[in-house]
């Protein structure tokens, strides 16, 4: 338990459609260690996105505990002003979450999109610089979102979630609109810099292939515990 | 003659019970006539003649403030030195909108009353063109009145007077664009309508007062648009007055005055109305007495029609042996005054020759 | 068959590109009742502005018909009118109507007239329209009623002829006499009219431009199934075609209830003013719906055609001609200055009318892009990545709502231009009636009777009455003699004597030292701003006039301002008038001090002999005449705000659409861990900059076209010009308004991102990704 990053217990998660009660995710409990990562599979719809936004604190389970850091979140108590402040800061500073698209501020150039995103998390704005150059775009730091491809996007994008220095990434299919072989390269980035750096990270995606890439597998069609 | 059809709209504008009495200019006197009359004796109601009420001369040459409606007509039938025919007519009104009882004196000047409206037409026919002007006062405050004696009938400066002891009456009429002064020679005595003086208006025995006098030799001048014509012929006077409104249901009006060639003249009129009409009229020969005629001995009938006004005519009375045609000359001759109606002179052919003249009411709309 | 086949296809092409089209509308019926809602509304609002526009021109005619001058037949012997002369005057023919003004002991004034007399002055410009109306009202009643009212306190006769009635058509012992009810406003409510009408004009670019905005809104959302029909091989041109029909047939769905939507406003608000006005008058006075619904009906569609073409027409004139967007500011650049200079020196009205077309042309061109460039400016500045943000972002903003900030940014300039111009009328119209009727009452002099008999009187009372005034008035003319020409120009001579405090309070545009005690001393003389303008004469310098032979020279003490006086006027002391000088007119201005006016008036009586005397009462006038005008006022005032508030509402709308297709971003900001407080705050600070920057860009343009309105338009339409004012209270007023419209757009957009579910879900159709 001290070791593990993160802890969840006992997570369920429905909707209401109509007069329906859909179950999106019933009684889930896994342990992610500090550096692991974790592949999410499984259909579209079953609930790959709604985990991650769980684990995030952008949505409320319906039961379960999730440890986070050592913070307890229990669905069981009250949502209240604290929880969603403590949710807030540990996505500001320890928790980088990257979507399939649409990371970015379009207002903001590549490199302003990287400094915001590090002051928010209260890292030093100075080493963005450093960040897009790891990344391979550093030409492009001037560019607006919309001037540059989806994969230089996409590095961006992995380039902000270093720069706050996270404790957990977690990656929405981060690379589902890209081609094959752009894809790949993001993925070798998000890879290799998740290991030097040695923070955890999640990820959900369709690729059979890049879920082997991962330590642990969570395939949410099959729900079995890690 | 009768102007029904106008008075009635007249009246119902004056008594403010039109529902559309703002589209007129008389509008402004709507809902006035339950105050209009000072604190004169309101009880007074307003009188209706019979066939027992008898006409009264010279008397009722004047008004008759306890009767609601009254009228002074001259049609007259001239011809210009060069032998031109010209149409000319004059006609007076008054509307009372409070009655008066005739010994009663009337109501104060100064405090502008209003029970009564005075109403004059003038016009003139020639060449095709018709001239036509109007004017309104109010009864009882010096500008417009009639009296018998002397005989005067007045509308600020358009006046019909008598002499006293005299067949000699003056017609004054001056407007912007149009004006005469003739000279009446008055011959012969009132003729009475109807039962003594009584002229049915309906079969249901509503009628008005009517006495004409038919033989009037006029000289003068008309002066329209400057030019100055000598005029002379001969003219029909009516006077008639009745409280009577039109019978519910009576649309319009067709009235003749004929001189005929022979020397006998006729007076014939309808009242149309949803099912037919009602016919009436009056012969009377150049010698011997005037003889009413009643629906059966009278037939009229519409031969032509121009914009909806007929203008050719067969009038039939069998038992005189009169067939004729009446015919409109050329032009339109609608007075375009608040209550547009057609007046106009008539030539007559068939078994008589002559000229008279007719007014139609009623086919404006 | 191949024929048939053909034909088949051809069909099912043409209609499937419609419904292709339609369907977007399908899926957003909302957005389809915005576009309708934005028509309507805007239909609405210009019919409803351009209806009370030419109500309260028609109303202040009619107003002004009341009280304008008319003529009237008096008798030469003084004596007071009766009946009996309106009867003769009608036996002889001449048209004369009675004007019965009584007073009774409680209750308002009344004035008695008669329909049946008054036909006789026709149906033509110079009949007296509003006895044609019913009199179901005071003060004007029919004569008997008038007549028989009870407690008369005081009782009046006159009798007024047609203007066009000659003194030769009269009975011998009457002549005709100016007969006025109140003050002739002149050309203040020409001009005052002028300025609403060119307002009009900026209400219909207002709702155009709001149009506008809508429109390409729409045209935006549906970029999608553009390119869809694109890929499908349907040429642009054809789907812009079908577009144009489209919005066709919408307007005309719409214009029509807008039209209505639009009188029926005006009626409502006019009915108040008609209300208004009947109490002051007691007559409906106020011009009912008369307009056709034709013009509206066009002119609106020509506007919603003109707003979704412009597009269309713009577009292919770019890509014609390919021009850098730095040249089209500086294009724009160029039109504001034009503009600028040409208000300035434009000769003529058309060329002022120009200039502030070309200034608004300029100045909506600009605005967004230089708050953009200033945003950007300030997004470079800063180092703090936030504060960047914030300006990158509002730089996004005032891009994508140009067209309803530059309507709010002209609505507001509007509304500030048309309160300081309605203040100005109203101050400069007390001012007028302050220098007109600055004695309580007003006595003509009757014609043939000795004046100066009753100076004599007045002076010796003077001097026992506590806070008595008087002077004389001579009126006349005189040629103002130009050494350059060889006519001398006729102007009014305005002869005082003595020169009482009365007239001491005047106002002047430009003056020498002490300008009444050289006019009391004989040795100077006043000319008012019309005379001063046209014949370049300024205070200091010396002005000649000939009366008949002989003539005056004196120096130019001071110029008055004569609101709306288009004649020449010279303000003389009687006494240095010359034995020539041959009066047309004379009065007495007298305020009885504590005795009241009762003793003054019994010794002209017996001094003139004569029963009647005409005297104006400066209160019953200055009722009349401020009633009318406060009304027109607040008229004018309820159509502006009307433009305001769709324009702000427009914003708003706009600004939610806008806001809410960029709601993933906001959103971005949560997931990047900043808390909801705080992001809510970011919305507030994004939006009141927006809406309060707009705000304070409207300023100087609204100030600018009050200065235009005041000093430009008026003096060259009318000769003369206003005081300038500003009204910082009511700037404050408007900041605050936009301030609210700005934190509603905030509040809108929180609770859309209180939603839960933003996400991006097809994040390259977000319509809010621009930059």
């Amino acid at each position: 338990m001290t070791d593990s990053l993160l802890a969840v217990r006992g997570l369920s998660k429905h909707f209401i459609s109509g007069n329906e009660t859909v179950p999106v995710i019933e009684k889930l409990s896994f342990t992610l260690g500090q550096g692991q990562s974790l592949a999410l599979t499984g259909r579209s719809g079953s609930g790959k996105s709604t985990l991650l936004n769980l684990l995030c604190g952008l949505e409320w389970p319906d039961t379960g505990t999730i440890v986070m850091q050592e913070q307890v979140f229990d669905a069981g108590r009250a949502r209240g002003r604290g929880t969603t402040e403590a949710w807030s800061a540990l996505r500001r500073q320890h928790i980088g979450v990257v979507f399939q698209e649409a990371n970015l501020m379009p207002a903001l150039s590549l490199l302003d999109n990287v400094r915001f995103r590090a002051r928010l998390a209260g890292r030093d704005p100075k080493n963005s610089e450093d960040w897009l150059t790891r990344l391979d775009i550093s030409e492009l730091a001037g560019r607006y979102p919309d001037q540059v491809s989806g994969g230089q996007r996409q590095r961006a994008a992995l380039a902000m979630v270093f720069a706050m220095e996270p404790a957990l990434i977690l990656a929405d299919e981060p690379t589902g609109s890209l081609d094959r072989h752009t894809s790949d390269e993001v993925i070798r980035e998000l890879f290799s810099l998740q290991v030097r750096y040695g923070c955890s990270l999640v990820l959900a995606t369709h690729d059979a292939e890049l879920a082997d890439s991962c330590q642990h597998h969570l395939d949410l069609g099959h729900l079995s515990g890690v | 003659m009768i102007r029904y059809m106008g008075f009635i709209l007249l009246s119902g504008l004056l008594a403010g019970c039109s529902g559309d009495a703002g589209d007129d200019g008389f509008a402004g006197l709507a809902g006035l006539e339950r105050g209009g009359g000072a604190n004169a004796s309101a009880e007074v109601d307003y009188l209706q003649p019979g066939p027992e009420t008898s006409l009264n001369f010279p008397e009722d040459f004047g008004p008759h403030p306890q009767h609601r409606i009254e009228w002074w007509y001259l049609t007259a039938n001239l011809k210009t030195e060069s032998g031109e025919p010209l149409g000319l007519q004059w006609t007076q009104f008054r509307q009372a909108l409070q009655p008066r009882a005739k010994a009663e004196s009337a109501p104060a000047a100064a405090d502008w009353p209003l029970q009564a409206a005075w109403m004059a037409h003038a016009a003139v026919s020639w060449r095709g063109s018709h001239h036509f002007a109007e004017k309104l006062a109010r009864g009882d405050i010096g500008h417009a009145g009639a009296t018998a004696v002397p005989f005067q009938v007045w509308l600020d400066n358009w006046r019909l007077s008598g002499q006293p002891d005299s067949n000699l009456w003056r017609l004054q009429v001056s407007d912007d664009d149009l004006s005469y002064d003739l000279t009446l020679r008055i011959k012969g005595a009132p003729i009475g309508h109807g039962e003594q003086g009584f002229s049915a208006k309906s079969a249901g025995g509503e009628g008005s007062m009517y006495f004409s006098l038919v033989d009037i030799a006029i000289t003068g001048e008309v002066t329209m648009n400057n030019e100055t014509l000598a005029v002379s012929g001969k003219g029909w006077f009516d006077r008639e007055w009745s409280s009577q409104l039109l019978k519910t249901g009576q649309k319009g009006w067709d009235w003749f005055a004929l001189h005929l060639d022979s020397g006998d003249k006729l007076m014939a009129f309808r009242l149309r109305d949803d099912s037919g009409s009602f016919r009436s009229g009056t012969w009377i020969p150049a010698e011997g007495t005037p003889a009413p005629l009643t629906a059966d001995k009278l037939n009229l009938k519409m031969l032509e029609t121009r914009e909806g006004v007929p203008v050719r005519w067969q009038l039939r009375v069998p038992a005189y042996q009169v067939n004729l045609e009446l015919l409109a000359p050329p032009g339109n001759y609608t007075n375009p005054g608040l209550y547009p109606y057609w007046e106009s002179a008539v030539d007559i052919s068939g078994s008589h020759q002559g000229v008279g003249y007719m007014e139609l009411t009623g086919y404006s709309d | 068959m191949t024929g048939i086949r053909s034909l088949y296809q051809r069909f099912c092409r043409t209609l499937l590109l419609p419904w292709a089209l339609l369907s977007h509308y399908r899926r957003h019926p909302w957005q389809l009742a915005a576009l309708a809602v934005m028509i309507l509304v805007a239909t609405m609002l210009w019919t409803g502005v351009s209806h009370l526009t030419s109500q309260a021109r028609a109303s202040l005619d009619q107003s002004e018909q009341a009280v304008a001058e008319r003529q009237q037949v008096v008798r030469h012997d003084g004596q007071a009118l009766r009946t009996d002369d309106f009867v003769s005057l009608r036996l002889a023919g001449v048209c004369v109507m009675p004007w019965l003004e009584v007073t009774p002991e409680a209750g308002n004034r009344l004035i008695g007239i008669d329909p049946l007399a008054a036909r006789c002055f026709g149906d033509g410009a110079e009949a007296p329209g509003s006895w044609e109306q019913p009199l179901d009202g005071r003060p004007f009643v029919d004569i008997h009623a008038a007549a028989t009212t009870d407690g008369i306190r005081e009782s009046q006769l006159s009798l007024l002829v047609s203007d066009t009635t000659r003194a030769e058509a009269l009975p011998p012992a009457y002549q005709l006499r100016r007969f006025s009810a109140g003050p002739d406003t002149g050309e203040l409510g020409d001009s005052f009219l002028l300025n609403l009408e060119a307002l009009g004009i900026l209400v219909l670019l207002i709702a155009a431009l709001l149009l506008r905005s809508v429109y390409l809104l729409g045209l935006t959302q549906r970029r999608n199934s553009f390119a869809l029909l694109h890929r499908f091989g349907v040429s642009p041109d054809r789907v812009q075609r079908w577009l144009m029909l489209e919005t066709f047939v919408l307007a005309l769905i719409c214009v029509v209830p807008g039209v209505w939507l639009g009188r029926w406003l005006a009626a409502g608000l006019g009915s108040g003013f008609g209300e208004a006005l009947d109490n002051l008058f007691d007559i409906p006075l106020y011009a009912g719906q008369g307009q056709s619904w034709l013009t509206p009906a066009l002119v609106m569609l020509a506007v919603v055609k003109v707003a979704s073409l412009g597009d269309w027409l713009w577009l292919r004139f770019r890509q014609r001609l390919f021009v850098p967007a730095p040249v089209w500011a500086g294009v724009a650049a160029m039109l504001l200055l034009a503009g600028l200079v040409l208000a300035w020196l434009g000769p003529s009205l058309f060329w002022v009318f120009a200039a502030v077309a070309l200034v608004f042309a300029g100045v909506g061109w600009l605005t967004p892009v230089a708050v953009a460039r200033l945003a950007h400016w300030q997004a470079f500045r800063s180092e703090a990545p936030l504060v960047r943000w914030r300006y990158r972002e509002l730089a996004v903003l005032v891009r994508r709502l140009t067209l309803p900030l530059v309507a709010l940014q002209f609505a507001l300039a509007m509304v500030l231009a048309v309160q300081a111009l309605v203040t100005t009328f109203e101050d400069t119209f007390d001012h007028w009636l302050e220098q007109r009727l600055a004695a309580a009452y007003y006595i003509d002099v009757p014609a043939g009777s000795d004046s100066d008999e009753v100076a004599n009187w007045l002076a010796g009372q003077q001097t026992e009455t506590p806070g008595m005034e008087w002077h004389r008035v001579v009126r006349g003319h005189a040629d103002f003699v130009d050494a350059g020409k060889a006519d001398g120009q006729q102007v009014d001579v305005y002869a005082l004597a003595p020169v009482s405090s009365l007239v001491r309070g005047w106002e002047f545009l430009e003056a020498t030292a002490r300008p009444w005690e050289h006019l009391a001393a004989g040795e100077g003389a006043l000319i008012n701003e019309q005379l001063a303008r046209r014949e370049e004469v300024g205070a200091g310098r010396t002005i000649q006039l000939d009366f008949g032979g002989q003539s005056l020279t004196l120096p130019v003490v001071g110029v008055y301002p004569d609101y709306g006086r288009p004649v020449g006027e010279v303000l003389l002391n009687a006494d240095s008038l010359p034995d020539q000088f041959t009066p047309r007119s004379e009065s007495y201005a007298i305020t009885p001090g504590v005795p009241g006016i009762g003793p003054v008036v019994e010794a002209f009586h017996q001094i003139w002999g004569v029963q009647s005397l005409p005297m104006r009462d400066s209160d019953t006038v200055r009722e009349l005449a401020t009633g009318v005008f406060d009304q027109t006022f607040a008229l004018t005032r309820a159509m502006t705000l009307l433009t305001l508030v769709l324009a702000a509402s427009s914003l708003l709308m706009m600004g939610w659409v806008f806001f809410s297709a960029r709601a993933w971003y906001f959103r971005l900001l949560e997931v990047w861990g900043m808390p909801k407080p705080q992001v809510a705050a970011q919305l507030v600070r994004l939006s009141l900059m927006l809406t309060g920057g707009i705000a304070v860009l409207a300023l100087p343009l609204g100030i600018w076209l009050t200065w235009v309105l005041v000093h430009r338009i008026n003096p060259l339409a009318f000769g003369w010009s206003l005081p300038m004012a500003v009204y910082p209270v009511f700037w404050l007023e408007l900041g605050l308004l936009s301030l609210i419209i700005g934190l509603s757009i905030a509040v809108l957009m929180r609770r859309q991102l209180g939603r839960p579910g933003v996400a991006p879900v097809s994040a390259n159709t977000l319509a809010g990704g621009e930059r």
